[in-house]
């Protein structure tokens, strides 16, 4: 019986050791963002190709966006409203990013950091190349800082895409930039010079 | 009977509460850290188009929360810096002198390698650093590390080319009081600008910054 009140108080002694040396100090460090970054890159894997000894093309387009997952909700005209202008993601605001003049719409742009917003709707929506950058959410949006705005249909995909999407994929004039979520995505077309 | 297992049964005991205490030590320990961790990051739900990274990319900037004070209104200034990183997980690894090897490049993060952006001319450890941007890496030891700012941006975070490193600076190492899960980092403001902290495991560490 002894052994055992021993074997309790040793317990008890080592757990109240372990309690104190995980004392709580760094309660402010950021946890893992519920919507997290990613970023993809024109040429599509220019980070890995560069770590490998063969000649590539150049680095044209980058885009740093956030993922919000459909989790079940009813994405665009809900939880996304139509014709409100939309981050293009979560957190922080969409960054498009240009190494290179590129041609968008018919409009030069020229290279240099972007925010990418959305403006949905039903069946199309607007992108919005905007030049205020390093910016969080839609909230503070100017219209008067859009370098251009083009309007793309929106393609119905046979399956849903739970964490928002954005994609490049090589065309013959240069590049789409692809948009995905729940069973809707749109493409925008970038000649690149 | 008793006699013979008696110590073997009190160990167990012993044990059996220990791992009780712990247990719940845990749950302390969680229940102080964030808790809006992403489940679906968690359990690594993958897609078919694109799954989210294991290690998830961040964006932190200096000013801390600049783009929130932009939106706000409280700012129209240019920030100072901001780094793009990944964040990999502990996983219930060793990290430093572990997975990490001592003496050997570390990408500080996963995936992409890591990017720090200075909007305005620095200076660290008494060496001016003009406004651009750097691909950032660590070479981690026991007491200190090595952090480099090297110029292959937009590169993957493996087979490091030092010969393109730019600037490097020495960082002491402290014991973090909490178990860290998620590789962090993040600025804290300074008296002269702002230190630029690195933590992850059981380790912090940090590159002061003037402004």
């Amino acid at each position: 019986m002894k052994k055992i009140l021993f074997a309790l108080m040793l317990s008890f002694s080592m757990a109240a050791v372990a309690q104190t040396s995980v004392a709580p100090t760094m309660s402010k460090l950021p946890a893992l963002d519920q919507s997290p970054m990613d970023m993809a890159y024109f040429p599509v894997d220019y980070p890995l190709q560069k770590i490998k000894d063969k000649p590539m093309e150049p680095l044209v387009a980058r885009v740093v966006y956030s993922r919000p997952q459909k989790g079940g909700r009813s994405i665009f005209g809900e939880l996304v409203e139509y014709n409100k202008v939309w981050r293009l993601g979560a957190n922080e605001a969409t960054e498009l990013e240009f190494f290179k003049d590129v041609k968008i719409g018919g409009k030069k742009v020229p290279k240099g950091r972007y925010t990418l917003y959305a403006l949905p709707d039903s069946t199309q929506w607007t992108l919005i190349i905007n030049k205020d950058t390093d910016i969080w959410g839609a909230f503070k949006y100017d219209e008067k800082k859009d370098i251009v705005r083009i309007t793309l249909p929106v393609q119905k995909m046979k399956e849903v895409v739970d964490p928002f999407t954005m994609a490049f994929e090589k065309t013959t004039s240069g590049a789409n930039l692809i948009a995905a979520w729940d069973d809707e995505r749109v493409v925008l077309p970038i000649i690149v010079y | 009977m008793y006699l013979k297992y008696g110590p073997l049964f009190s160990l167990l005991l012993s044990f059996t509460l220990l791992l009780t205490f712990c247990t719940d030590n845990k749950k302390q320990v969680t229940s102080v850290l964030p808790t809006n961790d992403s489940e679906i990051v968690k359990k690594g739900a993958t897609n078919p188009y694109l799954p989210i990274d294991l290690s998830p990319a961040d964006i932190i900037y200096f000013p801390v929360d600049y783009p929130v004070a932009k939106m706000s209104g409280k700012t129209a200034a240019l920030p100072f810096a901001r780094v793009i990183y990944s964040r990999p997980h502990k996983q219930g690894r060793k990290i430093f002198g572990g997975l990490l090897k001592y003496g050997e490049p570390w990408r500080l993060g996963a995936n992409e390698a890591t990017e720090i952006e200075f909007f305005k001319p620095v200076t660290i450890q008494n060496k001016k650093i003009g406004a651009g941007r750097y691909m950032m890496y660590c070479i981690p030891g026991p007491e200190f590390w090595t952090i480099a700012f090297n110029t292959n941006i937009y590169s993957w975070g493996l087979t490091i080319d030092q010969s393109k490193d730019l600037f490097r600076f020495k960082t002491t190492v402290q014991p973090s009081a909490l178990p860290i899960e998620y590789f962090t980092m993040v600025f804290e403001k300074t008296g002269s600008g702002a230190d630029l902290i690195m933590a992850w495991d059981d380790v912090v560490s940090k590159l002061p910054i003037s402004f």
